[in-house]
Formats: C-alpha cells, sequence, structure tokens
C-alpha cells in the first residue's frame, strides 16, 4: 500500500513537472496488454517513468483483458486500420502474429531502422529466439518471461524429513513419506505449459516437426515419443496411489490447495512467486522443474512462458521512432530490475540480472532467481521454443485429453493418439489460413 | 391486416427506417459475413485466405470433439427442459391450489428470473466448489466426491442444476397463468365428475396446459441453447479443458479464443440451421395456438 | 382438504426454498471479510463487514482492475438497461405501426426481413457483428452495446400483434374527426398501448440489464464496463493466480441483482403480463 502511494505521489510530481516543460506536443502512443491486478499497476509505472524520461513521447497503456481477449482485440483492430502501436501477445499466439506477414514490424528492424543498438546476446540465452523468426530475427521484444519452477513447502519436508527433488525419480522414492506425513505430494497448475512443452524442452525432445515449426506452417506435425507417455502413465499411477492431486484446468483450482498449505511440491510460474509469499503462512523454497534422469540428456533449459510486446505496422514513422524508444527505455537494466523485482517475471538481459546480482535481490529472496537459472541452463536442439498456429485450440485439445487421462476415461496412448491427430489437423488448417 | 389502412407514399417507410437501417447493418450483414467465411480459412489478420469449400464443415463434423459437445449440447437441453418444466409445473398447480400465501409464493417462485444467468453461474460456482462448496460436502456425506472441473459428468450435473434454477421462473409464470386462465366453471365441473385431484389433473387440467407446455418447450430449448452462455462461461473459468460445453460456447471458443474465423463462422452457419427449424415449428405452434384462443 | 394444503404448503415451501437460498447465501457471503471465505467457503450467518464490503465494491477505485469502481459499473448497466428498453420500444412500435397501419408496396417484403431476425440469436453471428462494430469503430461506446441488440424484432412481433388486436373501429372515428396518422398514433394508439409498453419495458430492461456476451466482447475499457461484465474480471482473478476476494466478488454479484429483482417485483403484474403476451 505504502509502495503505492510514494508511486502515486511521484506520478504526481511528474505530471506538474511534465505541464511545465512539455513545451510542444508529444507524439502518443497506445500499449495494449494483458496485465490485470498488481501486474497492471507495475505497467502503469513503467509507463509514467518512461513518459517522465524523455519529452518527445508519450505513452498510454490500455488493459485488454486475457491473453486471448488481448490478441482478439488486436487482431479486429488491425482489420479496422486501428491498432495500436503496441501488443502483448502470449506465447500461444506467437505463431499467429508472426505468421500474418506484415502485421508487424520485427523489433531487430525497428530499432535498427531508428538508429539504437540492438544485440542479440544482450539478451539471456533461454528468451533469445522463442519470438524470432527461423533465422533468428527478433520480431517481438520478450516482455513478461516466466519459467515453470517447482514450489515447495519447507514444513512438509521436515516433517516427512525428506529433501526436496532435483528429478521424477527421487521424487517417486520420497512422495509415500509426504502422503504418510499428510500432504498431497506433487501438483502441477497447467499441464499443456508445465508437463507438455516444458517436459519436451527440459528433456531436449522435438515437439513438431519442421524444426519446431520454425520452418514453416505446413506439413508441421505434433511429435510424441515414449518419454513423455511414460510421464502422463506415471503420473496417472501417482495420481491414484494418492501422490499427486489434480484439481482441473484451471489455475487457481490448483494453487489453492498449495496456498493452504495441503501440498507439499507444487509446480508454478517463477512469476507466481509475489503472490504466494504475500499469502501462505508456512516457510517456503523454489527450486527447478524436475526432469526425468532416465532420459538422456535431459536437466536442459526450459522455454519461456508469458508474453512478448511486437510493434504493430502501418504506424506513422514518428510513432514507431516512440515505440524504439520506448523499447530501449523497457530494457534498460534499472527497468528490467524493477519489473523483475515487483513481479517475479524474470530480468530478459543479461545485464538486468546482473544488476539484480550486484544488489543482492537473490540473496535476501533466493526463490527469484530459480526461473532465471532455470533459463540459463543449457540449451539443446529443441529448447529454443515451438512455432505453431491455432495453438491455443492445441492446448485445449490437451487439456481436454489429458483431463480425460486423469479421470479415467482414456488411456495415454489414446489421449497422445487424439492430441496428435486433433492437433495436426488444427496445424493443417492453419497452414491454409496464410495461402492466398 | 387491417381492413382501414392509412396512405402515404413516404411516412411508412420513414417508420420503418430505424428498424431497417439497424436490421440491415448488424443483422442481415453479420449473418451474410458468417455465410461467406464459412467457406474460406482466413488469416486472422486478414492478409490471407483460402477457399477450402466445404472443408471447414467436414473438419467440424468428423472431429471427435464437436460430436461429443453436440451429444452434450442435446443431453443438457433435454434435462433442462424436461426438469425445469416439471418442477415449475408441479410449483404452479400447487400455488395455484393454497389460498393462504398464495401471491407471496408466486413473488419468491418468479423473482430469480431477473439474476443474470453468469450471476447465477457464479453463485453456483461457489455453492460447487471443490475445496469450500457447501453442495460438494452435502454430497460428500453420501459418499459421492463431486470434483467439478475435473469429472465430465459432476461438471455437467452443476452445469444442468444451475440453469434449471434459473428457468424455473419463467416456466411457473406461463404454467401459472395458464392455469389461471383455465375458467372457474370448467374447474368446478371437473371437480364433480372426477373426486380424484390426480386424475382431474391429468384428464381436464392438464390438456388444457397442453399448448402453454409446447409453447415452453421451443423456448426452453432455446434457453439452454443460447441464453446459459453465461452459465457455463463461468463455470468452466474461460478453460474448455475437459469440461462440458455447449455449441453455443464452442463458437465462442474458436472464433474468439482461437482466432479460427472458418472453422467459427461454419459452426454458426449449422447453428442458423437448427434455429431456423426450431422457429418455423414456433410458428407454427402460435398459429395454431391463434386459432384455438 | 385440509390435509391436502399442508403437502401442497411443503413442496411449495421446498420450492422456495431451492430458489431463494442461494442468493440468500451469496448475501450472507458479502457481508464477510475475504480471508475468512477463503478459509470457509460459503458463509451461513451474516457477518460483520457489511457495510465496509459494500463501500469498497461501490466507491473505492477496482474492486479488482483497480481502475473502476462499482458504481460506475452500475450506471454502464443502467444505462445498458434503460436505453435498450426505451430504444427497443420507440423503434419497434413505429416499425409495427407503419406494418400494421399502412399499405405500401413492399409491406410483406419489409415484414419478413424485419421478422427474419427472429431466426437468428445475436450468439450465432456473433464474430461478425463483432467485425462490424469494430469497423464501424463502436467498440467501447454506449451505442456499440446498445444498438446492435436493438437488431432482433422481438419488440416489434410483439407490438404488431398489439395493435392487431386494437380495434378497427378507433381508426375509423379518428379519420373521421380529421386526425392524420400522427395524431392518431400520438393521441389514441400510444396512450392506448401504455399498459403494454411498461410491461414490455421491464421485460426488456432486465433483458438489457442481463447481458453478458455481447458486453464481454465490446466493452474493453473498463470505464465502460456493466455489473454482469464485471463477473468476468472476477473470473480472472480466479484463473489467475490472485487470492480472489471472495467478499467483493459476491457483493458485486448481489449489486447486479438488486436492481432488476426489485423492478420485477415491484412491478410484477406488469412483468407477468409483459412475459406472458410478448413471448408469445
Amino acid at each position: 500500500m505504502a509502495y503505492r502511494k510514494t508511486v502515486a505521489s511521484l506520478v504526481a510530481a511528474a505530471a506538474l513537472l511534465g505541464t511545465s516543460s512539455a513545451s510542444f506536443a508529444a507524439t502518443d502512443i497506445s500499449w495494449w496488454h494483458a496485465m490485470g491486478g498488481k501486474l497492471g499497476e507495475v505497467v502503469v509505472d513503467i509507463s509514467n517513468g518512461y513518459n517522465e524520461s524523455q519529452d518527445a513521447c508519450k505513452i498510454t497503456p490500455v488493459f485488454k483483458g486475457t491473453y486471448e481477449e488481448t490478441l482478439t482485440s488486436g487482431i479486429a483492430a488491425f482489420r479496422a486500420g486501428e491498432q495500436p502501436n503496441i501488443l502483448q501477445v502470449f506465447d500461444a499466439g506467437a505463431a499467429t502474429i508472426i505468421g500474418a506477414k506484415g502485421a508487424v514490424i520485427p523489433v531487430e528492424d525497428l530499432l535498427k531502422d531508428n538508429g539504437l543498438d540492438f544485440n542479440i546476446e544482450d539478451y539471456i540465452a533461454g528468451v533469445r529466439y522463442f519470438y524470432a523468426d527461423s533465422d533468428g530475427k527478433m520480431i517481438g521484444m520478450p516482455f513478461n518471461s516466466s519459467a515453470p519452477i517447482l514450489y515447495i513447502n519447507e514444513d512438509a519436508m521436515k516433517k516427512a524429513g525428506v529433501e526436496a527433488p532435483k528429478t521424477y525419480e527421487e521424487f517417486e522414492a520420497i512422495a509415500p513419506k509426504l502422503k504418510e506425513a499428510g500432504y498431497v505430494p506433487l501438483v502441477q497448475s497447467h499441464l499443456p505449459w508445465e508437463f507438455v512443452e516444458n517436459f519436451k524442452s527440459r528433456h531436449n525432445l522435438q515437439f513438431a516437426t519442421n524444426n519446431n515449426g520454425y520452418d514453416g506452417a505446413e506439413g508441421t506435425e505434433l511429435v510424441f515419443g515414449e518419454p513423455i507417455k511414460n510421464h502422463f502413465k506415471a503420473a496417472k499411477k501417482w495420481l491414484d496411489e494418492g501422490l499427486f492431486g489434480y484439481y482441473g484446468t484451471g489455475w487457481g483450482d490448483n494453487q489453492t490447495p498449495f496456498n493452504e498449505g495441503k501440498v507439499a511440491l507444487w509446480i508454478g510460474s517463477s512469476g507466481s512467486f509475489g503472490g504466494i509469499a504475500d499469502t501462505v503462512d508456512f516457510p517456503f523454497s523454489a527450486t527447478f522443474l524436475p526432469y526425468w534422469e532416465a532420459v538422456e540428456g535431459a536437466n536442459k533449459a526450459s522455454f519461456i512462458g508469458g508474453a512478448a510486446l511486437f510493434a504493430m505496422s502501418g504506424k506513422p514513422a514518428e510513432e514507431n521512432k516512440c515505440v524504439a524508444s520506448f523499447f530501449e527505455y523497457l530494457t534498460s537494466p534499472e527497468v528490467q530490475y524493477m519489473w523483475h523485482k515487483e513481479t517475479g517475471y524474470v530480468p530478459i538481459t543479461e545485464a538486468a540480472y546482473e544488476l539484480a546480482k550486484k544488489d543482492g535481490h537473490y540473496e535476501r529472496t533466493p526463490a527469484a532467481e530459480v526461473g532465471i537459472k532455470q533459463l540459463s541452463l543449457d540449451g539443446g536442439e529443441w529448447t529454443k521454443g515451438y512455432r505453431m498456429g491455432f495453438y491455443v485450440q492445441i492446448r485445449d485439445v490437451m487439456n481436454r485429453e489429458l483431463g480425460k487421462v486423469f479421470s479415467g476415461e482414456t488411456s495415454v496412448d489414446d489421449a497422445f493418439a487424439t492430441i496428435k491427430a486433433d492437433g495436426d489437423k488444427l496445424l493443417e488448417r492453419f497452414a491454409k489460413t496464410t495461402g492466398n | 391486416m387491417k381492413k382501414v389502412q392509412f396512405q402515404s407514399p413516404w411516412l411508412p417507410y420513414l417508420l420503418l427506417l430505424p428498424q431497417l437501417g439497424i436490421v440491415t447493418v448488424f443483422f442481415l450483414w453479420p449473418a451474410a459475413q458468417a455465410i461467406q467465411s464459412s467457406f474460406y480459412l482466413e488469416d486472422p489478420f486478414g492478409f490471407g485466405s483460402t477457399y477450402v469449400g466445404l472443408d471447414n464443415f467436414k473438419d467440424m463434423i468428423t472431429s471427435t470433439d464437436y460430436g461429443r459437445v453436440a451429444r452434450f449440447t442435446a443431453v443438457f437441453t433435454f434435462f433442462v427442459t424436461v426438469l425445469s418444466l416439471g418442477i415449475a409445473l408441479l410449483l404452479a398447480v400447487k400455488a395455484d391450489k393454497v389460498l393462504r400465501g398464495a401471491s407471496a409464493y408466486k413473488t419468491l417462485l418468479m423473482w430469480v428470473y431477473a439474476v443474470a444467468p453468469p450471476v447465477a453461474g457464479l453463485i453456483g460456482v461457489l455453492l460447487f466448489d471443490q475445496h469450500v462448496g457447501p453442495i460438494v460436502d452435502l454430497f460428500a456425506m453420501f459418499g459421492w466426491k463431486m470434483q467439478i472441473g475435473v469429472n465430465y459428468f459432476d461438471t455437467s450435473f452443476a452445469m444442468i442444476v444451475t440453469a434449471v434454477w434459473k428457468q424455473i421462473p419463467v416456466n411457473f409464470i406461463f404454467f401459472l397463468s395458464g392455469l389461471q386462465g383455465i375458467s372457474k366453471s370448467v374447474q368446478e365441473a371437473a371437480s364433480i365428475d372426477c373426486r380424484s385431484g390426480f386424475r382431474r389433473f391429468w384428464t381436464v387440467t392438464f390438456p388444457l396446459l397442453a399448448p402453454t407446455g409446447f409453447f415452453l418447450l421451443i423456448i426452453n430449448i432455446t434457453y439452454a441453447f443460447f441464453d446459459t452462455f453465461g452459465i457455463v462461461d463461468v463455470i468452466v473459468k474461460n478453460e474448455p479443458g475437459n469440461n462440458p460445453v455447449t455449441l453455443v460456447y464452442k463458437v465462442y471458443l474458436d472464433g474468439f479464443r482461437g482466432n479460427d474465423l472458418g472453422g467459427s463462422s461454419a459452426q454458426s452457419v449449422i447453428l442458423m440451421a437448427m434455429v431456423f427449424i426450431l422457429t418455423i415449428i414456433q410458428f407454427r405452434l402460435i398459429e395454431r395456438r391463434v386459432h384455438y384462443t | 382438504m385440509k390435509k391436502l394444503q399442508i403437502s401442497d404448503h411443503i413442496i411449495l415451501l421446498l420450492g422456495v426454498f431451492f430458489m431463494v437460498t442461494p442468493v440468500v447465501l451469496a448475501f450472507l457471503t458479502s457481508t464477510h471479510d475475504a480471508i475468512t471465505i477463503y478459509k470457509e467457503g460459503i458463509q451461513f450467518t451474516p457477518g460483520g463487514e457489511f457495510l465496509e464490503n459494500y463501500e469498497t465494491v461501490l466507491f473505492e477505485a477496482g474492486g479488482f482492475t483497480k481502475e473502476v469502481n462499482g458504481f460506475v459499473m452500475l450506471k454502464n448497466s443502467m444505462i445498458l438497461g434503460l436505453g435498450f428498453a426505451v430504444g427497443k420500444i420507440v423503434i419497434s412500435m413505429l416499425a409495427a405501426y407503419a406494418i400494421v397501419y399502412f399499405r405500401f408496396p413492399m409491406a410483406t417484403l419489409c415484414f419478413w426481413v424485419i421478422f427474419s431476425t427472429l431466426l437468428l440469436p445475436l450468439e450465432v453471428r456473433i464474430l461478425p457483428s463483432y467485425e462490424i462494430v469494430q469497423s464501424l469503430g463502436m467498440v467501447n461506446t454506449y451505442s456499440g452495446l446498445i444498438v446492435p441488440l436493438i437488431a432482433s424484432a422481438t419488440g416489434t412481433f410483439f407490438f404488431r400483434q398489439f395493435f392487431m388486436s386494437v380495434p378497427d373501429e378507433l381508426l375509423e372515428a379518428a379519420r373521421i374527426d380529421g386526425a392524420g396518422p400522427w395524431k392518431f398514433f400520438k393521441d389514441i394508439l400510444v396512450p392506448l398501448s401504455q399498459t403494454m409498453i411498461a410491461a414490455i419495458f421491464i421485460i426488456m430492461f432486465v433483458y438489457g440489464w442481463n447481458q453478458y456476451l455481447w458486453p464481454t466482447l465490446i466493452t474493453t475499457d473498463e470505464s465502460m464496463f456493466t455489473l454482469v461484465r464485471g463477473i468476468k474480471q472476477i473470473l480472472q482473478v480466479w484463473v489467475g493466480a490472485q487470492i480472489p476476494d471472495f467478499n467483493e466478488a459476491m457483493a458485486l454479484a448481489i449489486l447486479a441483482i438488486v436492481p432488476p429483482v426489485l423492478i420485477v417485483v415491484i412491478f410484477q403484474s406488469w412483468f407477468v403480463k409483459g412475459l406472458v403476451e410478448s413471448d408469445k
């Protein structure tokens, strides 16, 4: 609360200053985002900070609802020629916006054309290529990047006399003890993201043909091998034995029992950190998303989740210049560090990470570093990301079929066969949308 | 039509202009667009599109999910219609019979009409919440461990109960005014003829209520198809997952969540055809009603 | 007879219990603080936070999104309900008047064009409707919210039925007195329709107030949210990882319920008449 008041008074003071110094009209740019609640407040703070830092441009952030709603509003606005300058698009929508050639100005071009530096090596390894095209050119500016990590209820560990697991094999060994101690041993909160996409990444497994979809929409098909099927067979077995809890598709339904102290290990987002710190009344810590030791070449970096900012095309040059200068501001170490500290999302540049380290942020809150460390693990052939159209529906298909596995309506093999069949059909349909 | 009418070269058009304008812009135009885009696969941003003929329809009908959604919609519609009609009829018959407190009962049973479907859904979500819901606790005592959002059957159950709750008032009001419209002399004659109240209901009252019932049937089917959108949306919390959803909700999911314009439009066209048939039946029924009354 | 009555009352009381309890529980829950509700779920007794919760929801900027308060949403709901009801009545009365009382070429065509709208609820043509409203620049405006909802011809159909039942002699008499079409409409038909207008007003107000899907799509700007649209926002908080403010959610739900319920209960006889007559 106190923090908000300070910000408010700062903003008020800045507004007074602004009126006296702004002798010429600033160029207005708009930013549509999907950051509600506390995250939205930080977005407003960043925008105000940018507006105070210079006189030429004025950015206005607009909250547009969920990720899906924001993308849909952006698309509809683009068709009507009223698109915002900046649109926030989430991981599952990346293929849609990047596939529409001409809808956006690649961030790399935008910065260079406006005389600003751009070096992809400045960004931390994990975020470099997720929103890039197949040649490695960065299209969208990563903004809120998170990683799925394992949260640990320390009381539960102590009570059961065990250590938090690094691998699923270790988890299998300690799970019965956690159950005996009166806890649900493990809960996840987003099956497609935590148990499928990042399972692929952590184990360096191919997710789709055509170079995980980066090489083009046509002919892209999902790839599911034995490791992921075995993982779900194990998870179903855990569920039946009371070693794993599943409370539906909704994120909150799965986080609630952890917050209530009924769950020992919970897979959430590195961005969940702040919210948990505020609400739980037991000591907790965090570690990397577990992997299967048995899968060769595992323990690689995870994909970045979250969303990126896209500079929409069809805008006047002076507005694009402002967008470029805002991106420069946004990626400055100070702003990135502030964003990281306030929200739990990872800093996207090496410089910001260094700043956070130097400031002692991770000594105060070690859990805050888990996400970025996991994103900075060794990469492999299949860890840079995936690019698939109609991916929102593909995720819905996964949620549906994997939900059926857990409710006993279908087998793991059948579920993945259906996911592949329905998913491939969607990919095939998406490939046709870009035709002429 | 009236026997006597005004004549004016321009006035009727002027009077019709606002309605026709709105209908053209916000009804005919979008309906035509839906039909057109059901034959294309279109890039959401509008950069390209491919004419695919009937492929959108073929993909839709052959997909396993569409069949499941259609089946659920049918089952959902059946239970919502039967249960809300049945309960409302029972309550209306009783409310028509009692002397004491009749108007109080009437008010208490009808006011839920004004509750918005998503608000009904919200209350339903809390009552059926898998962690804290009292209804879940209640059923747990009888050994039914409900898991809304996980178990397909349990979620369907919660959805149907909420939808029925919301629809009882409309049916109640129609049945009650139908009953009150049956003249007292008919009722008196009936009560002399057959002394058993139950038999009297089936042989005299029920046939007289039948036209109202048929008419309500259509109203209820339309309700279960379209107006339950808010209830479904709130109960599945915007995440379909392995949850039951209705056909209309799927149009929204594919169109607005997934930006699959062609697929969503094809589903719209199928729904249009269904509603068209329902409406024709409705018109015929109304004609019959007008004839008899 | 006496015994029968008791069983009747029991059935009716059960019905009333089934209908009333959920909302009563929602109300009771809305008078507790968020933490109690979070831990214990729905509350069965009144709590001490009634004034506080409702004050927060109504006046403190942003129960959920920090930029809008319940009072603004209440106002928007009111505008939607009233605008929709009034707009629909005016437009459909005029159209029905033309159809019933005038002889003109293409009358049948106009009739069928208008009544074809009964065939397709907004929900099934939602995507193209949204695109059109968007391309007209009407997103996040009251007209974009209200006007497309008026496109359905339910009101016109209702007034047509009613005008047809008005005795022909009235028009004849009026003509003998030298009344023109406008004078007849204003001085005879409108006063005659008063009860009908009141009845349909109530139905339409409730219908407009309770709209969900359309406002969800059309209003993305928080200052345009209606109360029912605000429910969507509550949902997002639940889906997201934050602690739900159950108390404020319930208070908002109660706020969304009260005005239409009051209208239905207070003007009960008009409401029943409107419902039974208009849905034919």
